[in-house]
C-alpha cells in the first residue's frame, strides 16, 4: 500500500483503483469511466450479475473520500474475507474461476457491455463460490470489435487448465512464475501432441502461440477489421465448451486414505473432533487457517462452528478433493487452497507488492496444526524454534498437536533416514512455543501419546 | 506432425490474406496483433458452425413439429 492508501497492486487500469481509507476498502472511479459505470448501474446489468452472485456488490459512498480531483464515484464494495490466487487453487477452482468469466462475459454482451480483461486475479472465492470482484472491468460494447480480453483469458485460464489435464496437475506453478498468465508458446510445447488433434486445443493454444510468433513485429489495424456479434458469441461458446471439456481426476491415495488407516480409531478421531472443536468455543475465532488439512476434516469442525476455515494442504488431490466436497455440501464456510508450508505464496509482481505473501494475508485468529508439527520437524529439518517463529506470525491463537517420537507416523517418517533429532521431545517442543505462546490448556488424545495443546500468542 | 504443420501454415496464409491493412492497436489491456489475428479468424469459423448449429435446430425443430403435429392428429382421429 502506498502513503495514500492506494492499493500497490491496483495501477494498470485507468478507470479506476483501490485504496484504504479508515479500515474500509473502496474503488475510485475515475470520469474517464463515467458512461461505462453508468451504463454498468442503469442497464440491469450489475443487478443480473450481482443477483446472481457473479459480481461483488458495492454501495456507492460520499465522493469527498476520493483520492484524486477525477473522481467519478466513489464505491465501497463487499469484503472479501480472504484473498486467494490463482496458483493456490486447484484445478475446479481455476476450471470455475473460467467458466465464471466466461458466464460474465456472456451476461455482459446480453446489456450491451463486454470485459475489457479476463484476469483471474479478478476471480476470488467467496462463500464458496468464485465471485469477480473487479466492478470496473466492464466496457460499453461497440459494433463489430473484438474480445480485448481473448488473449488474457487463454494464458490466464485455458493454457494452465489443459497442462494441468493433460500433462501434470502440478503445471499450475507456473502461474507463479508468469504473472500474466502462461505464456502460449510455452503451454504449447509443454501440451502432448493429440492436443493438436481437438479444434478448440488446436486454434486457441497452438495456433494462437504461432500467431503471436508470427505477428511479433508487426502491426494489424484492429479499426480496419469487424468481428460481428454472433462470431463473438460463438468465440465465448466455444472457449466455454474448451473449458467444459477439460477434466481432471485425483489418482493417488496417499493422504485421502490418511484418516481411515492411520493413527487414530474412529473412536479417537471423534474424541479429538471434540476436543478441538472444545479449543475453537473457547477462541471464538472468525477466521481459521488450518494448515496441513488434508482433504478437510477439521476445517469443518471450525466451519461448522460458524468461523471462515482456510484449508490449506500441499497435495493438490486433497485440495481437489476437497473443494467438490465443499461443493457437495454447499458449504460456505471452507475455502480450499494449495500451499507449501516449506515455500509459501511470496510477495510477487511489481516491487513484490502486486499479489500478497501468506504472511502479509495474516494473522488468522486462529490456526490449526494437527499432525503437522512432526513433518516440518523431521521431513524438512526444522527446528522447532523456527516452526514456533513462523506460527506466531500466522495466528493469535494455536490449536497445535504434538505427535511424540514413539508415534508410528514419526516412525514411518524415520524409517528411512539417521535419527538425528535429539530435540524432538515434548519438553524442547513446549519450551520453544513457549517462547512466543501461552500454554492455555493441553489434553492427552485417546489411543495414542499424543497432546493437543491450546495455545495464545503472547501479546495478541 | 506434417499434417499439422499444413494446416497451421495454410490457416495462417488464409489470416494474413484478411489482413492486408496496417496500423496499431489499441486497448488498456494489450489485446497482441496475433491474438487479435487468430481470434478474428476462430470467431469467424465458430460463428459458422455457430450460425448452421442454430440453424440446423430450427429445420429439425420445424420437422419435429410438424411430424408431431401429424401424430397429434392420428390421435385425434382415434
Amino acid at each position: 500500500m502506498t502513503s495514500s492508501g492506494v492499493l500497490s497492486s491496483s495501477f494498470r487500469d485507468p478507470s479506476g483503483f483501490l485504496f484504504q481509507e479508515a479500515g474500509s476498502l473502496l474503488r475510485q472511479v475515475n470520469q474517464s469511466y463515467r458512461e461505462n459505470y453508468d451504463h454498468l448501474m442503469t442497464s440491469g446489468l450489475h443487478e443480473t450479475l450481482t443477483d446472481k452472485g457473479l459480481l461483488i456488490p458495492h454501495q456507492e459512498a460520499s465522493t469527498d473520500l476520493a483520492r484524486t480531483e477525477d473522481a467519478y464515484r466513489v464505491l465501497k464494495p463487499q469484503p472479501v474475507p480472504f484473498i486467494s490466487y490463482p496458483y493456490e487453487w486447484c484445478f475446479s477452482q481455476l476450471k470455475d474461476a473460467a467458466l465464471l468469466t466466461l458466464d460474465v462475459q456472456k451476461k455482459a454482451l446480453d446489456f450491451g457491455m463486454t470485459l475489457k480483461d479476463a484476469s483471474a486475479y479478478n476471480v476470488q472465492f467467496v462463500r464458496g463460490k468464485p465471485v469477480l470482484i473487479d466492478t470496473l472491468s466492464f466496457d460499453l460494447y461497440r459494433e463489430g470489435q473484438l474480445w480485448p480480453a481473448y488473449r488474457q483469458f487463454c494464458q490466464h485460464f485455458l493454457a494452465p487448465l489443459a497442462l494441468m489435464s493433460y500433462k501434470d496437475v502440478r503445471l499450475n506453478q507456473l502461474l507463479r512464475t508468469y504473472i500474466d498468465g502462461v505464456p502460449l508458446d510455452l503451454a504449447g510445447a509443454l501440451l502432448p501432441f493429440g492436443t493438436r488433434l481437438t479444434f478448440s486445443l488446436l486454434s486457441h493454444i497452438h495456433l494462437h502461440a504461432r500467431s503471436q510468433k508470427h505477428f511479433a513485429e508487426r502491426t494489424v489495424d484492429t479499426d480496419q477489421r469487424s468481428m460481428s456479434l454472433r462470431s463473438f458469441q460463438a468465440l465465448i461458446d466455444n472457449l466455454e465448451s474448451a473449458v467444459r471439456k477439460l477434466k481432471w481426476r485425483p489418482q493417488g491415495e496417499l493422504w485421502r486414505d490418511y484418516y481411515e488407516e492411520s493413527s487414530y480409531t474412529s473412536d479417537a478421531l471423534e474424541a479429538k473432533k471434540r476436543l478441538v472443536g472444545q479449543y475453537l468455543d473457547r477462541v471464538r475465532p472468525n477466521i481459521v487457517w488450518d494448515l496441513g488439512a488434508n482433504v478437510g476434516l477439521f476445517s469443518r469442525v471450525a466451519s461448522d462452528s460458524g468461523a471462515l476455515a482456510i484449508s490449506f494442504d500441499v497435495d493438490p488431490e486433497c485440495v481437489e478433493l476437497n473443494y467438490l466436497e465443499s461443493l457437495r455440501r454447499d458449504e460456505e464456510h471452507i475455502l480450499p487452497l494449495l500451499l507449501d508450508l516449506t515455500n509459501p505464496s511470496p510477495g510477487m509482481g511489481w516491487q513484490h507488492e502486486e499479489r500478497m505473501s501468506l504472511m502479509e494475508r495474516g494473522p488468522a485468529d486462529a490456526v490449526l496444526a494437527l499432525a503437522l508439527i512432526h513433518h516440518l520437524a523431521i521431513s524438512n529439518n526444522l527446528p522447532f524454534g523456527k516452526i514456533a517463529d513462523f506460527l506466531a506470525k500466522v495466528g493469535n491463537s494455536l490449536i497445535v498437536e504434538f505427535v511424540p517420537k514413539g508415534d508410528q507416523q514419526v516412525q514411518r517418517l524415520l524409517a528411512s533416514r539417521e535419527d538425528i533429532f535429539t530435540e524432538y521431545t515434548q519438553q524442547e517442543f513446549e519450551a520453544a512455543l513457549g517462547q512466543h505462546f501461552e500454554i492455555v490448556d493441553s489434553s492427552g488424545l485417546p489411543d495414542s501419546n499424543r497432546t493437543l495443546y491450546l495455545m495464545t500468542r503472547r501479546g495478541a | 506432425m506434417r499434417r499439422s504443420v499444413c494446416l497451421t501454415n495454410a490457416m495462417i496464409l488464409v489470416t494474413l490474406l484478411l489482413l492486408a491493412s496496417t496500423g496499431t492497436a489499441y486497448a488498456y489491456v494489450d489485446p497482441g496483433t496475433g491474438s487479435y489475428v487468430i481470434q478474428l479468424l476462430i470467431a469467424g469459423l465458430a460463428g459458422i458452425a455457430f450460425a448452421i448449429k442454430i440453424y440446423w435446430g430450427r429445420i429439425k425443430g420445424l420437422f419435429s413439429r410438424s411430424s408431431s403435429e401429424g401424430a397429434g392428429s392420428e390421435g385425434d382421429d382415434q
